[in-house]
């Protein structure tokens, strides 16, 4: 392929460099200059962690061809500030706590320094609009707006440059508001996540994925990939030395998919080469025959006798029951004044970790096969791959990258074991970094629920007994669905003191994507439906629902769902402070919107309202009050 | 019915602190360092909470230094002692536990040192931002003379330590059992604006209140909290991944809806301390609890504002808007009485 010569102005620098003629500026900027402070979050425009400036104007780099910028003035992460050194606005990020895994962050900086540039008076509304195309799923944004507005007031000098300096400590540092040590270097991009590293004569894999959710292999021909130029090896469950199995409960999913496929993207195949153009010219040369199978949508379908069976060892689909009793529950229901009988779903839902699975391994001096990646759990996956590989455990070795965000999805083994396999085949290091679809579709998510729930109580607000019973979709395979229903068990029936129960939670194999750990781990499933029959309890009961809560709270000396005696609790305080800091109407829940007089204070926002908040230095305190009229 | 309504709901949580349902445990290397400073070495690593600035802070104040002098090694299970896993909201009771008990027997060994050499009793050394003093005299150096001092004694002062939670299986049975040695307790308030006439629904404000032991470090309590609203917020409202037949339909965030910073409320927390009696920090956790109330505590407040309950989530301007259509005013009353006389009716044995 003819490559392309491009001159540009890359934060002060003239930068003249040959370069493909497919690369998007992002490449460009990580694989020939190595600024990998610009990172790459979806590829599509959505997530805004690529965010430059070119010739003064915020740009998405995945969405701008390389070519395109050729003679421009680009300005990215690194530029900000000198090396050593932070811009205001990244001073202020380290100040709030604005940063915490710190993927998005640099394309946050960017994104906040255009609108102060833009507007160095934007309002708050101003500033909420213009960070409106960056997504930072850690931090709540909170810290962010916090920042970006003393930062303004700072450049503007209605603060002083002291107000960017961190808090004063008292007597000790336990309590005290320390900067996170950690942020300097994410505001400045400096950070290296897994996608960001190099290595010496490193190669890049790509990974066939399964076509369809249930289907028998037939068979695999990579007999053309492999013979390919720059093709350096094609791995296969075959590949596997070892006792094929990893999960974080049930060892049940191969590194690759072992006789079939079990949900549409598993991996199935993946190939190592010197690029990643010709890793993903390969995979095309991969022949795979299918045989498809009826496959399981539904948890309800899982349970149906003579219903397909997903994984031989589970012939009834079931991955995991929990059965939680206590008390007598017939008794607690026949005392009760009134009976509350419902259903409540919740969704599947996506972890959304700016940075995209992504880990290098190789094979060290020792013959220690080295995995590096932002793994939620080295320890149990240097177990786990020990197995795989049939080597023992000092042989292998987990390093964790830093991980641009996790919150549970990053505890599954779903990629290590390929990159090892690679790595031992090739004496190579190898490379794998997942686009955002392939990680939507390959990683677990949280898992999907229906609660059937009965709830028996008094007149006098006390529960007399709750009947729970959840079903799950655990998808194709078992990863962390045990722990979770465990969980979601324990929870149920919220904080309250229930002294009759009968609770079950069941989760099943189905071909839909894997579910799996994510923050909370099954708690907040069972506690939405928890929490919504107490105010349905509430309104039958004509009860305020903080009455009605502390009226079943869980006190020192409790008994929970699990018979356990609790030496403290603290709902009481937390009650109390709740209430009071929300200046809560008192009152039973039933549609009283619109007569209470709590709604609307200071410390609420805006609502948001049609049309864009931006405004220029000039005219903005006048667009302000006219947002908020 | 008035176009935007609002409305105020609220919710209470708990949650286990660390692994379920069994013993969990995590280890810490520790070494006072030339300089004053301090090394740190655990099988740990950040994925956003901030554990690294937590552990610094511990480790300083466990030995006398300040958090910036803390080094904090790789985490590397060929390099560095097992602390398990990244997750469970685990990462400040376990490790944070056991980095403070590998920084004491560190600060131990050099207190017996520079107790010999000054002639005072061990117990009368305090420690703090890079000094270090004799309680009722007029001795006192730094923390870098004092290492000098120690290891010019022939002593490197180190430590290691593990720390324990003991948790039980459950019985397989009734599932009695102690699944957890630290509880933490939450409550969030909601109040929201419904669009009824295109079903949108917009949360203006949280308030939420959670025990966390003690904060380590308030701010980044906050912005725990609040990242976990926000993740509440997601699925509560708009968040689906969704497969059609076992294919993923939502394979990018075109489809896949996030919130962004047009959708935050402002988010106020009050932070309460009801110090874990069982482990030396007496912190407890925050990282998962933060996120449980939310989702019910903003379909509470729909109800509040618009006298419909939506059960399954997200509640999506479809389901607001479908909801609203097939509303019949008093029909939850009227449903709830006929539950009762169904119950009344199965008391006597109809």
């Amino acid at each position: 392929m003819p490559k392309i010569d491009l001159t540009m102005d890359v934060n002060g620098r003239k930068v003249a460099k040959q370069t493909e003629p497919h690369k998007r500026l992002l490449d460009f900027l990580r694989e020939d200059l190595n600024l990998t402070g610009t990172k790459e979050g979806c590829g599509a425009g959505e997530c805004g962690t690529c965010s430059v400036f070119v010739d003064g104007k915020l740009v998405k780099s995945c969405l701008m061809p390389a070519a395109k910028a050729d003679g421009a003035k680009i300005e990215t992460i690194e530029g900000l500030a000198k090396p050593g050194s932070l811009t205001p606005l990244q001073q202020a990020f380290h100040k709030t706590g604005a940063s915490q895994c710190g993927y998005c962050i640099p394309g946050m900086v960017m994104a906040a320094t255009s609108a102060l540039r833009e507007n160095p008076s934007a309002g708050i509304e101003e500033i909420k609009e213009r960070l409106g195309g960056n997504i930072c799923r850690c931090t709540g944004y909170t810290k962010i707006f916090e920042a970006v507005e003393i930062a303004r007031d700072v450049i503007a000098g209605k603060l002083p440059e002291t107000a960017l300096d961190e808090d004063a400590t008292g007597d000790s540092f336990i309590g005290a508001n320390v900067r996170r040590l950690d942020a300097p270097s994410k505001v400045s991009g400096r950070l290296k996540y897994a996608a960001d590293i190099k290595m010496v004569d490193m190669l890049q894999m790509q990974v066939l994925r399964a076509p369809m959710p249930h289907a028998r292999i037939v068979s695999i021909d990579t007999s053309e990939a492999e013979a390919m130029d720059g093709v350096a090896c094609v791995i296969t469950a075959d590949d596997v030395p070892g006792t094929d199995g990893f999960g974080v409960f049930v060892h049940d999913q191969p590194v690759m998919a072992r006789g079939k496929v079990r949900h549409f993207g598993e991996a199935v195949a993946a190939v190592a080469a010197e690029d990643l153009v010709t890793a993903r010219r390969a995979l095309a040369k991969i022949k795979v025959e299918y045989e498809e199978l009826p496959g399981i949508y539904a948890p309800e379908d899982a349970l149906v006798d003579g219903a397909p069976v997903i994984h031989d060892y589970a012939q009834d689909n079931v991955i995991k029951h929990i059965p939680i009793r206590k008390g007598d529950i017939d008794k607690g229901f026949a005392e009760a004044d009134l009976i509350l009988e419902d259903v409540f779903t919740t969704q599947q839902v996506e972890h959304a970790y700016l940075e995209p699975e992504a880990g290098i391994a190789y094979v060290d001096h020792d013959d220690v096969v080295t995995v590096l990646s932002p793994s939620q759990n080295i320890t149990h996956h240097r177990h786990m791959l020990a197995d795989i590989l049939a080597l023992p455990i000092n042989k292998v070795r987990f390093i964790m990258s830093a991980v641009g965000g996790g919150f549970g999805g990053k505890e599954d083994m779903i990629y290590q074991g390929m990159l090892a396999l690679a790595a031992m085949k090739t004496h190579r290091p190898v490379q794998l970094t997942f686009t955002r679809e392939e990680s939507l579709v390959a990683s677990a998510k949280r898992h999907p629920s229906k609660v059937h729930y009965k709830m028996g109580m008094k007149r006098s607000g006390e529960i007399t007994a709750i009947e729970f019973d959840m079903l799950s979709d655990g998808g194709a395979y078992g990863m962390s669905s045990e722990g979770v229903m465990r969980k979601a068990a324990i929870l149920s029936c919220g904080p309250y003191e229930v002294h009759n129960l009968k609770v079950d939670t069941t989760v099943v194999y189905t071909n839909n994507t894997p579910s799996g750990a994510f923050r909370t781990f099954g708690g907040m499933q069972a506690q939405f439906a928890t929490e919504s029959m107490m105010d349905m309890a509430a309104e039958a009961l004509d009860m305020d629902p903080f009455e009605l809560r502390r009226i079943n709270m869980m006190k020192i000396g409790a008994r929970t769902h699990t018979q356990q005696e609790l030496t403290t609790a603290s709902l009481d305080r937390v009650l109390d402070a709740a209430e009071e800091a929300s200046r809560w109407e008192t009152g039973a829940p039933r549609m009283r919107g619109g007569q209470r007089q709590d709604l609307g204070g200071p410390d609420t926002r805006r609502p948001c309202t049609l049309g864009a908040r931006i405004g220029d230095a000039a005219d903005t305190e006048t667009k302000d009050e006219r947002v908020a009229s | 019915m008035n176009r935007k309504m609002r409305g105020r709901g609220m919710a209470s949580s708990w949650y286990g602190i660390a692994r379920t349902a069994t013993i969990d445990r995590a280890g810490a290397w520790a070494e006072l360092d030339d300089g004053g400073t301090a090394k740190i070495v655990t099988g740990v690593t950040e994925i956003g909470e901030g554990i690294l600035t937590v552990l610094a802070q511990v480790a300083a104040e466990e030995m006398g230094v300040r958090p910036e002098d803390v080094t904090i090694g790789d985490n590397d299970t060929s390099r560095s002692p097992e602390a398990a896993h990244a997750g469970a909201t685990r990462q400040t009771y376990m490790i944070g536990n056991s980095v403070a008990l590998a920084a004491r027997e560190a600060r131990d060994m050099l207190f017996t040192e520079i107790a010999d050499h000054w002639d005072v009793p061990a117990g009368s050394l305090r420690a703090f931002d890079g000094e270090i003093w004799a309680l009722e005299t007029n001795l006192r150096m730094t923390m870098k003379e004092a290492v000098g001092t120690c290891k010019a004694r022939g002593v490197v002062p180190v430590g290691a330590a593990s720390f324990t939670a003991h948790g039980t299986g459950l019985d397989p049975v009734d599932g009695s059992g102690s699944p957890w040695q630290a509880y933490v307790f939450g409550t969030q308030i909601a109040e929201v604006e419904v669009d009824t006439w295109t079903g949108e629904v917009q949360v203006l404000g949280i308030w939420a209140a959670h025990d966390v032991g003690r904060a380590i470090n308030p701010r980044g309590v906050e912005g725990q909290i609040e990242g976990g609203v926000v993740q509440g917020l997601g699925q509560a409202l708009m968040e689906d991944y969704q497969t059609e037949n076992g294919y993923t339909t939502t394979h990018g965030f075109a489809k896949y809806i996030l919130p962004t910073s047009l959708d935050i409320p402002q988010i106020n927390c009050t932070i309460v301390e009801d110090p874990d009696p069982l482990s030396p920090l007496r912190a407890k956790g925050i990282g998962e609890p933060a996120l449980v109330p939310t989702a019910p505590a903003i379909m509470n407040a729909i109800y509040d504002a618009i006298g419909v309950r939506i059960k399954s989530l997200p509640a999506t301007p479809e389901k607001i808007l479908d909801a609203l259509r097939n509303h019949v005013p008093g029909r939850e009353q009227i449903a709830q009485a006929a539950r009762q006389d169904r119950a009344e009716a199965h008391r006597r044995g109809l």
